[in-house]
């Protein structure tokens, strides 16, 4: 299993990447996720919230409460400017390390 | 960001609203996954257990969200309630430490509002700095004032922007059917400009052209005496008051905090040196100046001193000399007394928190197994450091606010008991204000992180490996600790023996200034000052007249003995000369001395009994010019001659001596109060005249004696009568202040480090009773163990007294000036204070050791 560091790195990149296809609450990013990635990547619904809370306050994505359908109140997110540029960011670092591991791997 | 911010603003704000929104995101989510699952066909009961199974526990999500979301805010507030808890748990402890604290902070406080009301409040005149105070000085030092022709000299000259005068004095103020005292001062109308940023509350200053006209009854009134003399009365300006026996016009009322040209100057009458009325004829300009702004300093006085030669041909040996305004107005005594004295509190404020904090440092010792918990947990150093100094933060807090309190009633205290005229000197009647209140936060943070800093850098100090074992109970310490407390308390004696030796010096002075020779008896003596002048006594024979009744009545008072009139009281005497003294004796020609002037009758001596040593006393025959001089002044003109027979000169006066007494002396710490005198035959009553009464063995009360007076001739006007006992004492009363408030400090310091010396013992008495149970178990006789415990305490004493006595030698300079016949190598001093504190530490170590030695062995062994 992939250690917790990578995890949580992956993590956010997953929240952001759903995030840039447009605004949703957080059982949805959820859905979206396990739909995405499957059972490769199993994300404990615990660390959800939090991961989505410490995003906010590091301003990389905004919410605020909603009623959804049926007239429940729910938290929807969505991403800011500068969240669009962490995902950038955070793409492009994420391409140059498997290409790195990957020629590792090759080599040995 | 700026979202960023203003989402933790929110979440600071509103709690609730926050905390709800939480829930209903967590409960919207099981919802969804709840109804996710019945779509996936369970059946609802199993649904619902696997979605709160795979959210992982609605309250660990929470707190796990909590914890993200928590800003530094959130966990110092965490740690203040903590704190409070902690606090609370232990009472007495924190009483005593809050206790400590607030006296500290309160002293602190109460002192810096009386400096402040009489050394920092700045002089409010415009560029001081370019202000001066200038006479003439002859080259054998000698100060001389200037005459008129030199005053308007320099008040043409280019090198200086303004020459003015005030000369102080005291004149006799008639209202409401009473003569009081005050301070005058005679001033050339453009002084105020001069100073500069002088506005009166009512009326308006001086006008030059009035003076010059001839005008010279205008006075300007203080705002203090127009409060405390007319009733602050609305039409005071224009008003006619009394001043001398003389209607003068009042033209306006000056603020209180302008004192000018001395400190007790309440009343100013513009005048004109060229044409003085009475008896001021002869009075001669004390002369302030501006320096003009481009010009240096010595080249400024070279050029009033030509100026100055120029205007007045006996200048020609004399040059300008200029002394600074700034701090000028200031009494010589508490421009010593005030540094010492706020020294002296921070002294004590600085063992008080050492107190604390070594008060701090053994309640974190004790709590070391739950701080190597929380460093088990995860708290990093610096975390624990940050929650053990919130606890002295809290603390000061509390030792800030009780303090504003002790120091506005010390303050209060403090206006009962200073005297009259110190409280004159205060802008508003000593208040704590603005300024005092930031001394007070600031004192508060200094002693918070004098306090707390130690306590919690080596509190928190911990060796993980032996903290969390179940065999330590929690009640040892760490080396690191033990040798900050000892250093505290070597710290709290070193200043506690300092604060002693002060003290004792002070009380010592005291003590010898109260027993000094005064040359005089003082006890059974009443003395009265009176004022018989026109209209009423409008020559000699009416005012002999009045006085033979005055003394007939007197002299029926019970207790009465005899009755002496005079011109001059011990101990200042009617006049004093200032200058050079020629005598006749060959090769001394000329003395530089102050001397007071008495004008007596042959009655006098034998009054006061003062012993004739050689020599007779006035006869009716004798010429004029004889009289009879002091041993003092005898030394000084005549060294080891006799006086009888010969003469000395001042200015144009001869004289001759014809008589020898015994010198009288005014014992004072300020030594130009105690001059030589000599005294000359009485000329008669004349307008201001006293009266000595010496009566036994009861004498009567000082208002019956007023009474009688004014009984036995109506138009006297009685300015005071007192014991003569009461004006020795007033020289007496700073130093006794002084001498009160150094032991009241040192008593503080001793008690404070006594304390610390006593619960630091105990504290070590109750870690190492293991070890004295098993130290008795094997033989040790409980003397054995008491001179143990007693050693350490003697040890950390010792170290701190001898630190102390060090200290207090160096600093024994500064002391100087408030000694009297002692100085800071005087060995029963070093006795009492050595004695005093040898006591103290085994008086503080005496219950600790009994302690130990009452140790049973066996109980102790078996707690095991």
């Amino acid at each position: 299993m992939p250690k917790t560091e990578y995890l949580q790195g992956a993590l956010d990149l997953l929240i952001l990447k759903t995030l840039a296809l447009g605004p949703n609450h957080g059982w949805g990013i959820q859905q979206r996720i396990r739909q995405v990635a499957g059972e490769a990547l199993s994300v404990s619904q615990g660390s959800l919230y939090p991961a989505l809370h410490r995003l906010e306050a590091a301003g990389i994505v905004a919410s605020e409460m909603t009623a959804s359908e049926n007239n429940r109140k729910a938290r929807v997110y969505r991403l800011t400017a500068a969240g669009r540029r962490r995902l950038e960011a955070e793409t492009a670092d994420w391409h140059l390390f498997s290409l790195a591991i990957r020629r590792l791997l090759q080599l040995a | 960001m700026f979202t960023a911010i203003l989402t933790k603003l929110r979440s600071l704000l509103q709690r609730r609203r926050v905390a709800r929104e939480m829930d209903d995101e967590l409960r919207f989510h099981l919802e969804m996954e709840i109804q996710s699952n019945i779509e996936r066909g369970f059946p609802p009961t199993e649904a619902r257990r696997l979605a709160y199974r795979d959210l992982g526990g609605v309250a660990q999500t929470k707190e796990a969200i909590r914890d993200v979301r928590m800003t530094w805010v959130d966990s110092l507030w965490q740690d203040v309630r903590c704190a409070c808890r902690s606090l609370r748990r232990r009472p007495g402890a924190t009483v005593a430490a809050v206790a400590m604290l607030a006296l500290g902070i309160g002293i602190t406080t109460a002192m810096f509002t009386i400096v402040d009301a009489l050394i920092l409040r700045p002089v409010p005149f415009r560029d001081p700095n370019q202000l001066a105070f200038v006479w003439m000085r002859s080259a054998r030092g000698g100060r001389t004032t200037v005459a008129p022709a030199v005053l308007h000299a320099w008040q043409k000259s280019p090198a200086l922007a303004g020459a003015e005068s005030a000369v102080p004095d005291t004149a006799l103020v008639q209202v409401d059917g009473t003569v009081v005292a005050r301070g005058i001062a005679r001033v050339t109308p453009g002084l105020f400009d001069l100073l500069g940023g002088v506005r009166p509350i009512r009326g308006r200053l001086f006008d030059a052209s009035e003076v010059r006209a001839g005008i010279n009854d205008r006075v300007l009134l203080s705002e203090d005496i127009w409060r405390s003399l007319y009733h602050a009365d609305p039409a005071i300006v224009g008003r006619a008051v009394s001043i001398d026996g003389k209607p003068l016009v009042v033209v306006g009322v000056l603020p209180s905090d302008f004192r000018f040209p001395s400190w007790n100057t309440v009343i100013w009458r513009a005048v004109d040196f060229g044409a003085l009325p009475g008896s001021a004829a002869n009075e001669r300009p004390k002369a302030y100046v501006r320096f003009a702004p481009n010009v240096p300093r010595a080249d400024a006085l070279r050029i009033a001193t030509e100026a100055a030669r120029g205007a007045d041909r006996t200048n020609a040996q004399r040059w300008a000399q200029a002394e600074p305004l700034a701090g000028l107005v200031l009494d010589p005594y508490y421009q010593r007394a005030v540094p010492l004295l706020s020294g002296g509190v921070i002294l004590v404020f600085l063992v008080l928190c050492a107190n604390v904090s070594s008060l701090l440092l053994a309640r974190l010792t004790a709590r070391r197994r739950e701080f190597s918990m929380r460093s088990a947990i995860g708290a990093s150093r610096g975390r624990l450091i940050r929650q053990a100094f919130v606890e002295s933060c809290v603390l000061g807090v509390l030792g800030v606010v009780a303090g504003i309190g002790i120091g506005w009633a010390l303050v209060s205290l403090s206006r009962t008991f200073l005297p009259e005229a110190f409280l004159l000197r205060t802008l508003n009647p000593l208040n704590i204000d603005l300024r005092s209140l930031a001394v007070t936060s600031v004192s508060g943070v200094v002693a918070t992180l004098a306090a707390g800093l130690l306590p919690a850098w080596v509190g928190t100090r911990l060796a993980p490996d032996t903290s969390l074992r179940v065999t330590d109970r929690g009640g040892t310490e760490t080396r690191g600790a033990r040798a900050a407390t000892h250093a505290l308390l070597i710290g709290e004696l070193a200043l506690a023996c300092t604060l002693l030796v002060g003290a004792t010096l002070l009380v010592r002075s005291f003590i010898n200034l109260a027993n000094a020779e005064r040359g005089l008896d003082v006890r059974g003596v009443l003395v009265s000052t009176m004022s018989l002048s026109p209209p009423a006594f409008p020559n000699q024979p009416s005012r002999a007249m009045a006085a033979r009744s005055i003394e007939e009545q007197v002299g029926r008072l019970p207790g009465v003995r005899h009755v002496a009139w005079s011109y001059g009281l011990p101990p200042d005497g009617g006049a004093i000369s200032f200058g050079d003294w020629r005598s006749d004796a060959p090769g001394t020609p000329m003395v530089h001395m102050d001397v007071d002037r008495y004008s007596v009758g042959p009655e006098f001596f034998a009054l006061y009994g003062i012993p004739l040593l050689r020599g007779r006393t006035f006869e009716p025959a004798d010429r004029e010019g004889a009289v009879v001089v002091g041993e003092r002044l005898a030394r000084a003109l005549w060294p080891g001659v006799d006086p009888i027979g010969r003469s000395f000169s001042f200015l144009e006066a001869r004289f001759h001596v014809i008589g020898l007494v015994k010198e009288i002396h005014h014992p004072s710490l300020d030594a130009t109060l105690d001059r030589p005198e000599f005294y000359e035959p009485f000329d008669g009553v004349g307008s201001y005249t006293m009266m000595s009464i010496r009566c036994g063995p009861v004498c009567p009360n000082a208002a019956l004696v007023r009474q009688r007076i004014v009984a036995a001739h109506p138009a006297v006007q009685v300015v005071d009568v007192q014991a003569l006992e009461d004006v020795y004492f007033e020289q007496l009363a700073r130093p006794r202040a002084a001498a009160a408030l150094g032991f009241a400090f040192a008593g503080v310091a001793v008690l404070a480090a006594a304390g610390g010396l006593f619960s630091v013992l105990s504290y070590a008495v109750g870690r190492r009773k293991r070890e004295f149970g098993i130290r008795t178990a094997l033989g040790a006789s409980p003397g054995q163990i008491r001179r143990l415990v007693l050693r350490d305490g003697l040890m950390v004493a010792l170290t701190g007294i001898l630190i102390g006595t060090v200290t207090a030698w160096s600093l024994g300079r500064a002391l100087m000036s408030l000694e009297y016949g002692v100085t800071i190598t005087d060995p029963l001093t070093w006795t009492v204070v050595l004695g005093l504190l040898g006591f103290t530490t085994v008086a503080a170590s005496w219950r600790p050791a009994r302690q130990a030695m009452r140790a049973d062995p066996v109980l102790l062994l078996r707690e095991e």
